[in-house]
């Protein structure tokens, strides 16, 4: 019956174009393609439903009538191969090819190595050539691939007058304006660009000036951290950058710096404060440091520390100078210097203790010791923090101070007054968004009108487009040449990975042209290679290559400088500023505004995965929030209802109101002055009392999709805007501000709903000391402690034994055999875990996980495989006192877990499955086959950690809006997003389960290489160290290590064999691949509020009893009568 | 209680026969008949709605009639010379027209069948093979895998070095690929016969042999579970 098809010969009419393009051009010359990119609006916004409705009708009778009379549906469709004409060297389809880059940015360039496949970027990962960050980068630069692919970037450059402007019509705009200027030595000139660490850049400005004296160029960050510089100019008179070297650092005393998130350099700082708390077993754990932070947010790096000062920013200035005091009347600093310290520290309350003791605990430690200033702290906190690090002996040992190289740039406020004053008559914008961010009391808006021609150089036509002349479209950073330096001062290059998606400039083009570069040595390479040259100080071919490879340059750093300030100058310096603070109250509040982790300033608002990736703290995605303190709270009345239960009623309150799991916040009203702010309020504990912490970068006007809110009939953008608060005088920090509570709710999308562990031994932490008299707490605690051993008589057998053999121990069933000769596991240490959520973007990313929107998340539909859990513990016993129980925690202590998939060995998931859609594999993975899945979501039902993700729409094929009309919904615009995807994982569809799967592609990816390079012979084992899943890869601190389990030399082998090594819920005999290390703290119990064990141990004992009596038994009391008798 | 609706003079000997006697039969036909119709479908579908019978046989029109027979058997090219990178890539490429005209500007430079390489080496556009070997896209197969490890290219895509144009040989379906990764002793072979298409095993016993010391000594575990082949 075998039929030997022959289909007739392919005519012209065929269409045999490319159905996947391979370069931009070639996507460029597609004719659909061109069409699409000409119209005004994307399909469909234009055209009349009915008639659509109508057409749809017909169209879609007529072709089922076709398909009945012909089966022409039946034809199995042609598809093409379609192979280079000329094949290019060292493009081998399927293989993917990393180039190393690095990410720009204000301060510091972050080295990466980017994934492709076929010169299209779809992956960022850290660059391991830079020993500061071992590999690891930040949500912001795993995200910013995302941005690469933004459907609703600028794709045109377009002037008022003309219309969209060709590629070298922008151009000429920029050459035009230095031709016009040389005449009058560019006076009337004026640029206000984003501030940049590139040499080649600084180069051009340089050239620039030269030939256009007159010119005003200017430089505006709104996350302005240019304090620690400018604070040592003043008093060195060279500018100097400190650099914190945190894993020499024994003691670290943090103010208001959130060192390991936000702070320029925080992946360094992260990173090496991490080292100080690798602790494998309880015999080093002596060496642990110890982290004093004094904060009014609750930022990441306090949720790290193990005393915690909540202090308002406004009075950080005099606590400096308090501390200052202690530290210099300790090392016999000169006690003029001292009585004007604490002249200035008179009126803060603050507990003395707290300021000795911590003070005496630093010096006991210098040479070991280091005081870390926040960026946006005033420049006299700065100063101090140079005179308490001199005291503690710290410089040239955790801190040294480098050698940066001249600036020459102008501020906005300068500009601003010169435009005022109408000196300007062209004014270039290069990059930032001036019209959104900027200093509200400059009121750019009104002043860019006055600045004559005003030329727009920006990625996505926003607010400060909408007004320019001129809008020329730019580059990415993926997309063009460029250079620049780490915190440090590593040289490290940006290189293209594929041309421009759309006609646009890269920043250094635009300037080079500005500075009157010949045309022909005005392309990026060729200006970069200029750079290059001169600091490497060779035209070597080969040199440059390396340098293209390796991504950074070796001896490029900052030379370190001798400081040598005179005590006086600090001395003259603190008494000349007004430090005194300011008593604060419910009608006297401070505005504390900072960064957010989703949009940074603004710059990430169209970027999907930042938007929807859960603020690590608040846990809100999609908006930003009014935060205030409990006790503010308190006095506003704006507590939530108590959580009503049936029988226990032992539930801790829950901070905020909720109901069915969304977060209904009140609108507050915010006034400062004239301004005022409207924003809901969200109760945040551990925030100063009087603080109220707002995130920049929400509520733009003008942005593309995802920034705004599609759920109402009136679109408006997510979150709201803070930047009316902004002051150019001071920009993270406003005074004397007001708040009203209106009646007005609005719901957000918060992704956990519950703050407290309820006593539970979900994250076990203990205290140095405690570890050190009893390594092996953390089996004391939890439900196994009490049940019999899972593993029968071979619980003390070896984890190898374990994995391999899957003993039946106590399992009513048979256990599965795993033949694989690599086991599969991962380690997780909750010691180093700062909360970050690279991770989170990092998996997406990598596994093509689909944002889901608002909506979607309100209902509780998010997909993140990795979600990162935060509990606040306040040590007190809901148990036993109702009052206690109504308590909010004005100071708790925070700890993180990220949660994925376990790949249990005894999966409850597979057990329910009634399609066997997800099974175990040889190697131990427990996996999803999606196409066998049919959506009973049995399994996630039956997960105990709640990690099984469930595709309730086409997330990946349509807009956020679309998505209940189902498969007539409009198909997004996958144009350009789709590019973005990962070739090695399946987009899934409507109706599939999906989870994390270890990064299986990668795991195959390299043992398919190991199988390749061992052709005949045994040596197929992946080598320890190859395989790093995404989550592991992007992690700054190395927290997470996966690897081969049944193998005893492995790294994650190593780090099971801790005495802390734990599996959460390890008494449901799910035998989690995926175990924790217990988290530790170090507190010197000499300090006030010292705890003798971690608060939310505190809270366990207090629910199940004493754990570490010490002996034998984990003499653990499960019942609470018991735990009742204790008290 | 039903008598309501129920005529007065209502009987059922007045009643004429509603179903005539033949169609006491029917419910019994009726289930022999779906019963039978059934199986057919289903024997139809395991038969027919198969990559076995819908794809085994395809046999597409190229644009140029590349004949591997004369430049496999009779020429004795080695497959890597065109497919390059299939021991390095999941793919295995398919010949960029530089390929072709390495020999093909020299040898029958100017004839007719080969118009359509040169037009592509001149214009740059490629050559629109037809794709006749095609996995799901869910499907991750990866070439060097199998031929790094003495897997042929003979036991998925037939004797390719004897077919004048290339039709689909093997139908490639799961139980095409488990029927090899339960029993590789059957089919593996020495890593350099790999891209030997005539070489073959003295006899099965001797293939069993030879296959299973291979197994054994190279350590060959191919995957039997899903995430070998999916993600």
């Amino acid at each position: 019956m075998k039929r030997i098809f022959k289909h007739p010969k392919p005519t012209d009419n065929d269409v045999v174009g490319p159905n996947y393009w391979r370069s931009p051009d070639e996507l460029a010359g597609d004719p659909r393609f061109d069409t699409w990119l000409h119209q005004e609006f994307p399909s469909g916004a234009a055209v009349a439903e009915e008639g659509d409705r109508r057409t749809f009708l017909k169209l879609m009778g007529a072709s089922f009538g076709l398909a009945g009379l012909g089966l022409s549906g039946c034809r199995m469709p042609k598809k093409y191969i379609l192979p280079y004409s000329k094949q290019p060297e060292n493009m081998i389809p399927g293989v993917s090819t990393y180039y190393a880059s690095s990410q720009p940015g204000a301060k510091e360039h972050i080295p990466l190595v980017v994934e492709t496949h076929q010169a299209r970027p779809t992956k960022i990962e850290g660059n391991p050539s830079y020993a500061g960050f071992g590999g690891g980068t930040n949500g912001y630069a795993q995200a910013s691939v995302l941005d690469l692919y933004d459907p609703d970037r600028a794709r045109k450059s377009a002037s008022k007058q003309a219309g969209t402007l060709s590629r070298g019509a922008a151009l000429d705009e920029f050459i035009a304006a230095h031709k016009a200027y040389v005449p009058k030595q560019g006076k009337g000139l004026a640029i206000l660009a984003e501030a940049s660490s590139s040499p080649t850049r600084a180069r051009l400005v340089a050239e620039l000036k030269k030939k256009l004296p007159q010119t005003i160029w200017a430089e505006y960050e709104p996350v302005d951290s240019s304090n620690p510089e400018a604070a040592l100019a003043a008093l060195a008179g060279k500018r100097l950058r400190p650099l914190y070297h945190l894993d020499r650092a024994k003691r670290i005393l943090s103010l208001d710096a959130d060192f390991v998130a936000t702070e320029p350099g925080h992946l360094k700082y992260a990173r090496d404060f991490a080292k100080g708390r690798k602790i494998l077993n309880s015999s080093e754990a002596g060496k642990m440091n110890r982290l004093y932070a004094v904060e009014s947010n609750f930022t990441l790096t306090g949720g790290m520390a193990d005393h915690r000062l909540r202090a308002a920013t406004s009075h950080m200035p005099a606590f400096a100078a308090l501390m200052a005091a202690e530290l210099l009347s300790m090392t016999g600093g000169s006690q003029e210097l001292i009585a004007v310290l604490k002249k200035q520290g008179t009126g803060l309350k603050v507990d003395q203790k707290w300021l000795t003791e911590c003070a005496r605990d630093l010096y006991k430690n210098r040479g070991e010791a280091v005081v870390f200033a926040g960026a946006h702290l005033p420049l006299e906190v700065h100063a101090l923090a140079y005179a308490m690090n001199q005291a503690l002996d710290a410089e040239g040992k955790t801190v040294t101070y480098v050698q940066l190289p001249d600036v020459d740039s102008a501020s906005i406020t300068t500009l601003a007054e010169a435009i005022e004053a109408g000196q300007i008559d062209q004014l270039f914008v290069l990059g930032g968004n001036p019209v959104y961010n900027a200093p509200a009391d400059l009121d750019w808006a009104a002043l860019q009108s006055k600045a004559g021609k005003v030329v727009r150089w920006g990625y996505h036509e926003d607010e400060t487009a909408v007004d320019a002349d001129v809008f020329v479209a730019a580059t990415h950073y993926l997309e063009s040449w460029g250079d620049g330096r780490t915190m440090d001062g590593v040289y490290v290059p940006v290189q293209p990975m594929i041309l421009p998606l759309f006609d646009g400039i890269s920043e250094l083009e635009a300037v080079a042209h500005l500075a009157g570069v010949a045309f022909e040595d005005a392309q990026g390479y060729d200006l970069v290679r200029a750079t290059f040259n001169a600091i490497a100080g060779t035209a070597d071919q080969l040199a440059f290559d390396r340098w293209l490879t390796e991504g950074v340059l070796p001896e490029s750093e900052f030379k370190v400088a001798v400081t040598a300030i005179a005590p006086a100058n600090v001395v003259k310096f603190a008494a000349g500023q007004a430090m005194a603070a300011q008593v604060l109250s419910k009608d006297r509040l401070e505005l504390r505004i900072v960064p957010s982790y989703h949009t940074y300033d603004g710059r990430y608002n169209n970027n999907g995965w930042l938007m929807e990736a859960p603020d690590p703290l608040n846990k809100l995605s999609w908006d930003n929030a009014v935060c205030i303190s409990p006790q503010l709270a308190e006095e506003l009345g704006l507590l939530a209802n108590p959580i009503k239960m049936d029988r226990d009623g032992n539930l801790r309150m829950n901070a905020n109101q909720f109901d069915t799991g969304r977060e209904q916040a009140k609108i507050v009203e915010l006034q400062v002055g004239d301004t005022v702010v409207k924003g809901p309020a969200h109760i945040q504990p551990g925030l100063a009392d009087y603080t109220v912490v707002l995130s920049l970068g929400f509520g733009r006007t003008v942005t593309g999709r995802i920034g705004t809110d599609s759920r109402r009939p009136e679109a408006r953008p997510h979150g709201f805007d803070v930047y009316p608060f902004v002051t150019a005088a001071s920009p993270s920090l406003a005074l004397n501000a007001q708040i009203k509570v209106t009646d007005e709710v609005y719901e957000m999308a918060n992704t956990q709903e519950h703050w407290s562990m309820e006593g539970r031994a979900i994250i076990r932490e203990a205290n140095v000391e405690d570890y050190e008299k009893h390594p092996k707490f953390v089996d004391k605690m939890g439900m196994e402690s009490h049940s019999p051993p899972i593993y029968g008589k071979h619980q003390d057998k070896s984890d190898q034994f374990k994995v391999t053999e899957i003993p039946r121990g106590g399992s009513a069933y048979e256990t599965p055999e795993f033949t694989g000769e690599q086991q599969w596991g991962m380690s997780i240490d909750l010691n180093t875990c700062t909360g970050c959520n690279a991770c989170v973007i990092a998996c997406q990313s990598e596994n093509n996980i689909p944002i889901v929107g608002k909506d979607q998340v309100l209902r509780g539909r998010e997909m993140h495989w990795i979600r990162l859990d935060r509990y606040y513990s306040d040590g007190l016993n809901p148990q036993d006192n109702k009052e206690e129980r109504m308590q909010i925690p004005h100071d708790p202590q925070v700890s993180f877990m990220g949660v994925a998939c376990m790949h249990c060995e005894l999966a409850p998931c597979e057990s329910v499955c009634p399609v066997n859609a997800t099974v175990h594999d040889q190697d131990g993975l427990n996996v999803m086959a999606y196409n066998r899945c049919v959506g009973t979501r049995y399994c996630a039902n039956n997960c105990p950690y709640k990690v099984r993700r469930f595709n309730f729409f086409d997330y990946n094929k349509r807009d956020q809006n679309e998505l209940y009309k189902g498969p007539l919904g409009e198909k997004n615009d996958v144009t350009t997003t789709q590019m973005q995807k990962n070739p090695d994982v399946t987009v899934r569809m409507r109706g599939v389960m999906e989870k994390c799967t270890y990064c299986v592609q990668r795991i195959q990816e390299a043992k398919i290489d190991q199988r390749t390079k061992a052709k005949d012979s045994a040596n197929v084992n992946v080598k320890d160290g190859t395989i790093k899943t995404a989550c592991q890869q992007v992690c700054p601190v190395d927290a997470i290590v996966f690897g081969d389990v049944a193998d005893a030399a492995t790294e994650v082998s190593r780090m099971k064999t801790s005495d802390r090594d734990y599996s959460v819920l390890g008494y449901l005999n799910i035998r989690p691949r995926t175990t924790y290390l217990a988290k530790l703290r170090n507190p010197n119990m000499a300090m006030p509020g010292a705890q003798q064990m971690p608060l939310s141990r505190v809270e366990y004992e207090n629910r199940y009893g004493h754990a570490s009596h010490g002996g034998d038994h984990g003499d653990a009391h499960a019942s609470p009568s018991s735990a009742k008798a204790h008290h | 209680m039903i008598g309501w609706f129920v005529p007065k003079d209502f009987s059922f000997y007045n009643m004429a026969n509603i179903f005539p006697k033949w169609s006491n039969t029917v419910p019994l036909k009726l289930v022999v008949a779906l019963t039978l119709i059934g199986a057919a479908v289903v024997a139809g579908i395991t038969y027919y709605a198969t990559p076995k019978y819908l794809r085994v046989g395809y046999e597409p029109v190229q644009p140029v009639a590349f004949d591997h027979s004369l430049h496999v058997g009779q020429l004795g090219m080695d497959c890597r010379y065109c497919h390059t990178y299939v021991d390095r890539s999941e793919h295995s490429n398919v010949p960029s027209s530089g390929t072709c005209m390495s020999c093909h500007s020299v040898i029958k430079a100017n004839s007719d069948k080969l118009k359509p390489i040169r037009d592509s080496y001149a214009s740059g556009e490629p050559v629109p093979w037809v794709r006749i070997h095609d996995t799901p896209d869910y499907v991750y197969f990866n070439h060097a895998a199998q031929v790094n490890r003495g897997v042929s290219c003979v036991h998925c895509h037939g004797q390719i070095n004897e077919m004048e144009e290339v039709y689909h040989a093997e139908p490639l379906s799961m139980a095409f690929c488990l029927e090899c990764h339960r029993n590789p002793e059957h089919f593996i072979r020495p890593v350099d016969k790999v891209t030997d298409l005539t070489w073959k095993p003295e006899s099965k016993e001797a293939q069993l042999e030879m296959g299973e010391q291979f197994v054994h000594d190279w350590k060959i575990t191919p995957p039997e579970s899903c995430s070998g082949c999916h993600r």
